[in-house]
């Protein structure tokens, strides 16, 4: 029977939470073409969770280790992973994680292929292998078809939401058989707090004057904080003019635009020169004590209320999802 | 110190996209192009460190149309060397075909003592050609670096990933792809604009081949959904998170 | 209120520097210094490099340009008369041009709030044999011209300074880039370069800076002081095909303004729609900006604009003074001054770009002449205004040079008056009417026609800022403040400002003027009527592409 080979990926000993996307979406292909989902896991020794990934779709589940490959291991990886698909697999699924991004490409290349990249949704048309996946900054979506043999694939992380599809999922350890590579982590930091432009975050928190002083933003930045590195705090002109907060971090005005993945506006009422910097944000959220005020207009989802009470409750919810 | 630098064309982010009549791609009228953002660190990077070796050479590579050579003129001003473009009509939408003819170029023209890309290009959001570069060159190579320092052979390079920041080494040459961080990139110098016209700029054309990767439509984005108020006060943070996790797919 | 009390002058010395001041970071020799990447700079680079090749002479041109791309700065109607292209370009035929269609169809109506009236076109206005185009490409175009001829086109790099020996213009220093909100370097400071030339052409379009500055340095006045208009467009793409260009006259506007309005379409679906209303108007609450919304609200535009999509949006002025208010001699020891910044442009034919291209090909010429006979001094140089008052720009501006001055006194008489001059080809009321500049008109807030914004119209409507918005100014919050206010600004004069501005750099908050430089557009308005225009970090405003 024809696999899906699906990359996991493991932290410390233990599954990312990508790992259940990678499968999910592993199954999904599988089911069209009717192949197997072989969940494919890269590391020193057993991982935690791997014992999960049936409950994703994964018919099997194996464990390729080898000196080295308790942190990530770029060649290694990536020889482990082709000379696994070389046996026969007619799909290579990734995730378009930090890792991901790394490895992805150089798998596709060992293998002679091309690589379908930071896809947001694949599906069997015809038995013809389709993906789709954004581009120009989301601003434009392209259908392709992936014709690689094996077709090698990447998902955008936080889009293929796991669901349960009971496999048997019966794991084995093997020996990767292949050096770590020339390629080796030493060490990883943790990001520095604040380290993240507003411009670039994939999570931009911005407050604005319902914060009424300028110590209140540590509420904010709490809330970034439970985002991992991967929120920064903004703030509205307003804000920044008043001097409680430095002007790098003023979203809008001037046609400057940041384009989050997730915008949260807190406290802010959403002045135009505001919105016009952030209306291209893919999910925006508002939190804001008028119900009337212009920034509910454009916000997906709003919520209103004394935003000292809702942040830090909101703050503690993502805590407990990270 | 002989470093290659490749670089792209992009429309510019603030580019309003339109399909084109063919449903496959860009519409380019009134669209602005510019040297893709990240290939600027990736040449600042290869500038910085001829000037600090105080001798070498850096080359800017580019595959692309005609027009590409505007954009190796900005390299070229910004301080590199001489420039090659890989000329085609189109730029395939499968990276390892690109990829394929940047090694074959690079071979031909290296050794090289390091190999630079921008991270990824921010028109196709590939994230590939470079580390794709690597495996056919059989180089090893670190992707998104945001720090960089190189010492008696050895490259150490920062990448952020999820929540933290890997410190990476390898032996050099290498490619390194370059994420915002890395450097501050310079202007390109009047004195440098003028330099970079009598720079040389070899253009190769070349043919390339299908690939396993084919479009079938571009379209716009679905349309902004209506918003909603979730609720009020803190009772309605949970279907907030609910909502954010399961049908905005943000969490 | 007089707007002029208010307004700064000219800081002359920061615009007129001795060449040889300390401070700059590179210097550089050029034969010939082009201000300004428009139209008029560019035909004068063109001319100048193909003469200096047909004479075996090697000439070192560099043209300035203070927009981050060619075009990027460049605004206009545009309908073009092929003239001066197919002088410049004689191999050429027009479809070689980058135009995007002939004009085939036109009309003109007076407008009424609900109603339009199909008037006759004017003789004046009439376009049959010219040219619908987007200056931005036209601009775009002849820049890949200059440079295939060897052309040095720096953009991003604003002239900010006449450099000067005597009274002789040696070359102008750039802006520096980098610079903190107080002025600071910061990590990506780079300082301005020194570009020393033999002949500096001021062609920075309409209201230059260093155009202002020379003048008043070597006092070169003219017979009335220069005027404007503020023009502010919009690029639709539109359901419904438009087929004929369109002019308007009366509604929006205050019947004591002078203007109207303008609707091309580059494409059937692809529509510019602009207003453009003289600066000497007398309503302190007028907005120019509101004026275009409210126009598109009329049912002759709403049709068409209705479910369509605002895709740009710009601003800049247009001088329209007319013959009598072209500074008295258009170059100097070392100097020209080209098309706009000259004043070049025919108000009652709506046309400026056919004689900014001539005016660079007439100084390319005078230029080169002087070049090859050694210094080219003021007397050398004055061939160029011989060549332009000898041919059909003067002749032209000539025969309509009352017809906008006519309006001084208010639409009616002055549409009367204009009607008479067309028919007597200048003649009647032919002696010079008097002009004071639009700064020194008198205004007040009337309470009964106030504009205020139009009403909610979704889509159609647009905020000043969402404008902005649309012109791709995104220019860093962080650059320090290019605009020169004037002392003791009063509630009354912020208001005033604030309606002027079309792209909210003033504000009136509790009775006091708010700045914000990042959102110029570098139309210039303020500079004729309050704070002062400075040029300021390379690539910074607008980005217009299709304008």
């Amino acid at each position: 029977m024809t696999t899906v080979l699906a990359v996991c990926e493991q932290r410390d000993g233990a599954l990312r939470k990508v790992s259940s996307e990678v499968v999910t979406g592993a199954r999904r292909i599988a089911d069209g073409l009717g192949a197997e989902v072989e969940a494919l896991v890269l590391a020193s020794g057993p991982v935690g969770g791997a014992d999960q990934l049936g409950g994703f779709g994964a018919d099997r589940v194996l464990t390729l280790t080898a000196d080295g490959f308790g942190t990530y291991a770029p060649e290694g990886y990536a020889a482990a992973v082709a000379g696994r698909a070389r046996g026969g697999a007619a799909v290579v699924v990734c995730s378009a994680s930090a890792q991901g991004k790394d490895l992805a490409p150089r798998i596709a290349a060992k293998l002679g292929t091309g690589l379908a990249a930071d896809l947001t949704d694949v599906m069997v048309e015809g038995g013809v292998l389709m993906a789709i996946r954004p581009v120009y900054a989301g601003k434009a979506l392209l259908k392709v078809k992936v014709t690689g043999s094996p077709a090698v694939l990447s998902l955008r992380p936080n889009v293929f939401t796991p669901v349960q599809r009971p496999k048997a999922g019966a794991a084995s350890t093997a020996a990767a058989g292949v050096p770590a590579g020339r390629v080796t982590v030493k060490e990883i930091k943790a990001a520095e707090a604040g380290a993240l432009d507003v411009a670039e975050a994939p999570i931009v928190i911005s407050g604005g004057r319902g914060l009424k002083e300028p110590a209140n933003f540590k509420i904010l930045e709490d809330l970034a904080h439970a985002f991992g590195g991967r929120a920064a705090v903004g703030a509205s002109r307003a804000v920044v003019d008043a001097g409680w907060r430095p002007h790098a971090d003023q979203v809008g005005q001037t046609g400057k635009t940041v384009s989050p993945t997730l915008y949260i506006a807190i406290g802010i009422s959403g002045a135009i020169q505001h919105l016009a910097g952030m209306r291209t944000s893919k999910v925006i959220v508002a939190i804001n004590k008028d119900k009337d005020a212009p920034i509910f207009k454009v916000a997906d989802y709003g919520v209103v209320g004394d935003l000292f009470e809702i942040v830090p409750v909101l703050t503690a919810a993502v805590k407990s999802h990270a | 110190m002989k470093i290659a630098v490749c670089i792209k064309r992009v429309a510019d982010s603030e580019t309003r996209v339109k399909v084109a009549a063919d449903g496959k791609s860009l519409d380019d009228a009134g669209v602005k192009f510019i040297l893709n953002p990240y290939d600027e660190f990736a040449v600042e990077e290869a500038l910085q460190r001829k000037e600090k070796a105080g001798t070498g050479e850096v080359v800017v590579l580019a595959l692309g149309g005609a027009t590409s050579q505007e954009t190796i003129r900005t390299a070229l001003a910004m301080g590199a060397d001489r420039g090659i473009l890989l000329q085609t009509d189109r730029i395939p939408a499968d990276g390892f075909v690109t990829a394929q003819a940047i090694a074959a170029e690079l071979k031909a023209g290296g050794p090289w003592d390091l190999v630079l890309f921008g991270k990824m290009a921010i028109d196709d959001y590939n994230s590939q050609v470079g580390p794709m570069v690597a495996e056919l060159l059989d180089l090893p190579c670190v992707t998104a670096v945001s720090h960089l320092t190189v010492e008696a052979g050895t490259a150490t390079a920062e990448r952020e990933i999820e929540g933290a920041v890997e410190v990476v080494q390898c032996p050099v040459p290498a490619v390194i792809t370059t994420d915002k961080g890395i450097n501050e990139p310079r202007y390109p110098a009047l004195k440098g604009i003028m330099a970079a016209k009598k720079k040389p700029l070899e253009v190769k054309p070349v043919s390339l081949g299908g690939g396993a990767i084919e479009v079938v439509e571009m379209t716009p984005p679905p349309a902004r959904k209506e918003g909603k108020i979730v609720g009020e006060g803190a009772a309605a943070v949970p279907e907030l998170v609910k909502l954010l996790r399961e049908e905005a797919k943000v969490l | 209120m007089k707007p002029s009390q208010y307004q700064a002058p000219l800081p002359l010395d920061r615009l007129i520097l001795k060449a040889g001041s300390g401070g700059a970071g590179d210097s550089m020799e050029l034969d010939v210094c082009i201000v300004g990447g428009g139209p008029a700079g560019l035909a004068c680079a063109i001319e100048l490099a193909r003469l200096g090749k047909q004479d075996g002479t090697e000439l070192n041109i560099g043209v300035l340009e203070k927009a981050e791309a060619l075009g990027e700065h460049n605004l206009s109607g545009a309908v073009v008369n092929p003239r001066a292209l197919r002088e410049l370009f004689p191999d050429l035929k027009d479809s070689d041009f980058p135009f995007r269609r002939a004009v085939d169809k036109e009309a003109v109506y007076m407008l009424t709030g609900g109603r339009e009236l199909r008037i006759p076109t004017p003789p004046t206005m009439q376009n049959h044999g010219n040219y619908i185009a987007s200056i931005c490409e036209l601009v775009r175009w002849l820049g890949g011209k200059a440079e295939e001829l060897g052309v040095n086109v720096f953009t991003g790099f604003p002239a900010a300074s006449l450099l000067v020996e005597g009274n002789r213009v040696a070359g102008v220093r750039t802006e520096a880039a980098g610079l903190d909100r107080e002025g600071k370097p910061t990590s990506s400071y780079s300082a301005p370069n020194d570009l020393r030339a033999r002949v500096t052409a001021l062609a920075e379009g309409t209201r230059g800076t260093l155009s202002q500055a020379y003048c008043k340095w070597q006092s070169v006045g003219s017979e009335n002081p220069q005027i404007f208009a503020l023009g502010v467009k919009e690029i639709w793409e539109t359901k419904k095909p438009l087929e004929q260009i369109i002019h308007t006259l009366g509604w929006p506007l205050p019947t004591d303004a002078f203007g109207g309005s303008f609707c091309y379409p580059l494409e059937p679906n692809l529509v510019a729609l602009g207003i453009v209303v003289g600066l000497d108007y007398r309503d302190s609450n007028l907005d120019i900006h509101v004026l275009l919304q409210r126009l598109k609200l009329h049912p002759l535009f709403k049709e068409y604009l209705e479910g369509g999509e605002l895709v740009e949006w710009g601003a800049k002025t247009i001088p329209e003074g007319g013959y009598y208010a072209l500074p008295a001699r258009r170059s100097g020891d070392g100097v020209v001054i080209l098309g706009d910044a000259a004043g070049f442009v025919d108000v009652p034919s709506l046309k400026g770009i056919h004689y900014a291209l001539q005016s660079g090909m007439y100084a390319a010429r005078a230029i080169f002449e002087a070049l090859k006979s050694g210094e080219p001094t003021r007397e050398k140089l004055a061939t160029y205004d011989r060549l332009v008052n000898d041919s059909y720009i003067i002749q032209d501006m000539k025969k309509t040079r009352n017809m906008r001055l006519a309006f001084k006194d208010g639409f009616y008489v002055g549409g009367v008056k204009a009607g008479l001059m067309t028919l007597t080809g200048g003649r009647l009321f032919g002696g010079k009417i008097e002009m004071h500049s639009d700064a020194e008109a008198e205004r007040t807030a009337a309470s009964s026609d106030s504009p205020g914004t139009p009403g909610s119209h979704p889509g159609l409507v647009v905020s000043k800022v969402d404008a902005v918005f649309k012109s791709g100014n995104s220019t860093r919050d962080t650059i320090p403040s290019h605009l020169i206010v004037g002392k003791d600004i009063t509630k009354e004069v912020a208001d005033f400002y604030s309606h002027i501005c079309p792209a909210g750099v003033y504000e009136q908050v509790d009775g006091q003027l708010r700045v914000n430089p990042p959102n110029c557009v570098d139309c210039k308005a303020t500079d004729v009527l309050g704070p002062r225009w400075t040029p300021r970090e390379g690539g910074s405003g607008p980005k217009y592409k299709r304008m």
